[in-house]
């Protein structure tokens, strides 16, 4: 036999005692396990968000009448929407309540995580806690609570006013309103922000500020040219979400402004789209409020990311 | 490999999923297995919370007369009008009864009659004799295109509570005011500045500008409203024109109403306002009455009441404000059952008197009118017989036609009403652009239906 070597026919190996159908069986599974596991997300996915997604996209293309029928109107309900001047009133209050929250919470945010980075400042635990407390409370007991801070008589806030002889009626006169609303989110959710800023402040190397005051740098400039640069993506980061949550804004000034009053002064997108959806049975409409949001947020959120330069190459 | 009878060891992933399983397979049962029930028991959902307790105690009877029925009754508070809405538009979980506000009525009204989730009561009121028993302008908030779709559970007559101690102190006799001109000129005499400082100290009256409630309630008193009986808008007739003069003219002409303190009547800050006497009267009707007894319990014996000071000699001392029906849903499957508790819950007089005892709600009712509580004298009242007073007013209530558009024109109508008495708008002005708001809103769906 040549080079005295025999073709031998290999055999497969097989599992012990596993027959062969079988084995055909167990590859197939092994192929479909994981798409077994991560089936649950999507399935999930699907039923809650893809669904109501599509169904609420297409309902905005409809109006209900009553409980049961529905009308093909097309773009008329978006048509509708922007010749609707409580709509406008709503987005000037809900842009008002963002401002608010871009140039008054957020800075008051990092002061207060800057304070608490300082080694100078005793106590840290408590105040952390103290500051991110707030954020513990349910958005209804806060605007509760701050109804009584705002009482016109015996508020909180009017004791000191008083001191002055002014009785300011900050859930009852228009301008007093959404300036009342956005303190209240900043009691709420500064301490939240702070959180982010303090992590983001204490992932900041020290060699950098050594180099800076080598180089001659004071507080400031060390504050300028060292501390925000690194902060860029913490910074974008809460910008971004704060903003989508204010662009979101709902319970605190609904229950504030007993619904928005007086004259929608407190009326904010979400309230409005809540109004026409459960109050006024305008589901379309209020639908098409829901796909216009969407829209302003995600418009919102690129132009802060670009801005911030979150899409630049490093 | 999995081997029977399963053990926790050899299920797929451990005991953790195998725990969760089990419990999904349990609730799954528990919840489908409690649906082929439904039929047997009663369902009934409120949102009041006195409403609640008064049912709590009274449901166990109903089941003792009812051998076999089992009442489930849900308080879910503010959000029961929403989880309603829910149910009812996927056709699915509404309960057997129901209790619904007057101002979220109007929603549910909405669309093709036959497509209304509510019973029309009203062949069951009329085989039983009941329209004759009950005051039937209360009927109309929940009435809609001739159908009864709820039983009202309340009248709510309004009267004028007044401080009888601070207006005596300005010389002024409550008691001889008949009309609204006499009110003016009591106003003016009560509203002061008592530490000469040039600010006003107190106010004859204190009025809500925020919503309709105030303006509205005046608006019925005079036989007014937004929509009539066939559902057509009449916010800017002359009548509605002239009340919210009238309105706005407390305010900045005659200067004897303040604004009420926080966001409602019911605010602390107005509690406060009334407790530094910088308030002297205020529209109450029955339900208030009850809230200030139990929020300014140190009040008692300061107040006293009026019929509501009437539009001409002789014309109406009361209007109406607030109220809830009870209504049978068209996914109930045993309506003469729930006929029955709707009966035994508002029709049934002990019950009604003893509501009377803890809430000072007056049942619409007139076979439970002369039970003698309602003539005892009133100690938060200095002693008068306020249940007297109100039935006294109660046959007079005026209409409040239900509409599907309310929820929307009240939204709009408490913007005009401000506009008008801050001035940014006249009264006409502002009535008449909100009249054409709510008829183009009503004119676009009846263009997309063909009809309402």
């Amino acid at each position: 036999m040549e080079g005295g070597y025999t073709e031998k026919r290999v055999k497969t190996p097989t599992y012990q005692n596993e027959p062969q159908g079988k084995f055909k069986n167990w590859n197939q599974q092994q192929k479909l396990a994981p798409y077994l596991f991560i089936a649950p997300f999507y399935l999930l996915f699907v039923i809650f968000m893809g669904y109501p997604l599509i169904s609420s996209l297409v309902m905005s293309l409809y109006e209900m009448r009553g409980f049961q029928s529905r009308i093909f109107v097309g773009l008329g309900n978006f048509t509708d929407l922007f010749r609707d001047p409580i709509f406008w009133k709503s987005l000037r209050n809900t842009a008002y309540f963002a401002i608010g929250t871009l140039t008054l919470q957020l800075p008051i945010a990092l002061l207060l995580a800057i304070l608490l980075n300082s080694k100078f400042v005793k106590g840290k635990n408590i105040l952390r806690l103290a500051f991110f407390a707030p954020v513990l409370v349910a958005g209804v007991f806060v605007a509760i609570i701050f109804n009584l801070v705002y009482d016109q008589r015996a508020g909180l806030v009017n004791q000191e006013f008083v001191l002055f002889g002014k009785e300011i009626g900050w859930l009852n006169e228009e301008k007093y309103v959404m300036p009342a609303v956005i303190l209240t989110g900043v009691w709420q959710w500064a301490g939240f922000n702070m959180i982010y800023f303090l992590a983001g402040l204490q992932g900041i190397r020290q060699e950098l500020y050594e180099a800076a005051a080598v180089d001659g740098a004071n507080w400031w400039q060390a504050f300028i040219h060292v501390t925000l640069p690194s902060l860029r993506p913490v910074i974008a980061f809460v910008v971004v979400v704060s903003m989508i949550g204010s662009l979101q804004l709902f319970d605190l000034p609904y229950i504030l402004t007993n619904g928005g009053e007086p004259a929608d002064a407190g009326s904010t997108i979400v309230m409005y789209l809540y109004k026409n959806g459960f109050q006024f049975m305008r589901l379309g409409y209020a639908a098409t409020i829901g796909w216009v949001l969407f829209f302003i947020i995600a418009v919102v959120s690129i132009v802060q990311l670009k801005l911030l330069g979150i899409f630049r190459d490093e | 490999m999995l081997r029977f009878p399963i053990d926790a060891e050899s299920f797929p992933l451990g005991k953790g999923p195998m725990v969760m399983l089990v419990l999904f397979l349990i609730s799954t049962l528990f919840i489908f297995g409690r649906s082929e029930e439904a039929g047997e028991d009663l369902e009934f959902w409120i949102f009041a919370n006195t409403h609640y307790e008064e049912y709590q105690a009274r449901v166990p009877i109903f089941e003792a007369e009812n051998p076999g029925v089992n009442v489930r009754l849900i308080n879910f508070g503010g959000t029961m009008h929403d989880k309603l809405l829910a149910a009812m538009l996927s056709n699915f979980g509404a309960p057997d009864l129901v209790e619904v506000e007057i101002t979220s009525i109007g929603r549910f009204l909405k669309g093709a009659i036959d497509e209304i989730g509510f019973v029309d009561l009203r062949p069951r009121l009329e085989r039983e004799g009941w329209m004759d028993k009950l005051v039937v302008s209360r009927f109309t908030p929940w009435s809609y295109r001739g159908r009864i779709y709820g039983i009202p559970h309340d009248l709510h007559p309004v009267v004028l509570l007044y401080r009888d101690d601070l207006f005596k102190a300005a010389g002024v006799e409550m008691m001889a005011v008949e009309t609204w001109d006499d009110f003016i000129a009591a106003g003016k005499k009560a509203t002061r500045d008592l530490d000469g400082d040039g600010k006003i100290d107190q106010y004859a009256i204190v009025l809500d500008r925020r919503t309709e409630s105030d303006y509205f309630s005046l608006l019925l008193q005079q036989g007014g409203g937004f929509f009539d009986e066939d559902g057509t808008v009449i916010i800017d007739s002359e009548l509605a024109i002239e009340t919210l003069e009238f309105f706005t003219a407390l305010f900045n002409e005659h200067k004897i109403a303040t604004p009420v303190y926080g966001t409602w009547h019911g605010d602390p800050s107005n509690f406060a306002a009334m407790q530094d006497g910088k308030i002297l009267s205020i529209l109450a009707p029955d339900w208030y009455v009850g809230i200030l007894k139990s929020q300014v319990p140190q009040m008692s014996g300061k107040w006293k009441a009026i019929g509501m000071p009437a539009w001409q000699p002789e014309g109406r001392r009361t209007t109406t404000r607030g109220g809830t029906m009870i209504g049978i849903t068209t996914q109930c499957q045993n309506r003469d059952r729930a006929w029955e508790l709707l009966k035994f819950t508002y029709f049934d007089r002990p019950g009604l008197v003893n509501r009377y005892e803890t809430t000072r709600i007056i049942p619409p009712l007139k076979a439970a009118w002369d039970a003698p509580i309602f003539k005892e004298p009133d100690v938060y009242l200095g002693g008068q017989p306020l249940g007297e007073l109100f039935i006294e007013l109660a046959p007079d209530l005026p209409a409040r036609y239900q509409n599907p558009y309310w929820s929307e024109a009240a939204d709009l109508l408490n913007d005009a009403i401000f506009a008008a008495v801050t001035e940014k708008q006249t009264p006409r002005e502002a009535l008449t652009e909100l009249a054409e708001k709510v008829r183009t809103l009503i004119a676009k769906d009846m263009d997309r239906w063909g009809d309402l």
